[in-house]
């Protein structure tokens, strides 16, 4: 199960938050920051959530923000 | 005059209908000082993420209001010196 010789190319990542058309990421909306963190509670990086750099970090401040509220969690509770 | 979104976070052992008029006592800091209250949005009991002060739960209110900074200051020290007040948060949604 050799890997193939030419490099794979990675499957091009739709950006999440360009495809429902948000322009302002809320704290509040907790349904939408829970897609980018990970089951952990930590925040997914921008390779994975395929977002812009930018949007990257309006996600990361919202999420911060949300935490401070109890929000969301700063880490998962189990182990 | 600027745009504030406050958020509390009260101790859910508080009736949940009394919140609004308890709150809007608060408000009374902004509108006396020529601001404007322009909703309040009680979301009701919510599970908290994590514990605060030894509490699962509590009572999430979110106000939108215009006014100055310094009766938005005044108006979140006050709410900070009660006890049912668990959290605190103000924002400028103009700047994120």
């Amino acid at each position: 199960m050799a890997k193939p010789a030419s490099l794979r190319k990675p499957k091009k990542k739709v950006n999440p938050l360009d495809k429902e058309k948000i322009t302002y990421v809320d704290y509040k909306d907790t349904a939408l920051l829970r897609k980018f963190i990970s089951d952990r509670g930590k925040i997914r990086a921008r390779r994975v959530t395929g977002v812009n750099a930018q949007q990257q970090r309006q996600i990361a401040r919202a999420i911060k923000n949300a935490r401070e509220m109890a929000l969301l969690p700063y880490t998962a509770q189990n182990r | 005059m600027r745009h504030y979104e406050v958020m509390v976070i009260l101790d859910s052992d508080l009736e949940e209908r009394t919140v609004a008029p308890s709150l809007d006592q608060y408000l009374n800091v902004i509108r006396t000082s020529g601001g404007s209250v322009e909703k309040t949005d009680v979301w009701g009991r919510r599970r908290l993420a994590y514990e605060i002060d030894k509490k699962t739960e509590g009572i999430y209110a979110v106000i939108d209001l215009q006014a100055e900074p310094a009766a938005v200051a005044e108006l979140d020290r006050q709410l900070r010196l009660n006890e049912s007040v668990l959290r605190t948060k103000v924002l400028r949604p103009e700047l994120h």
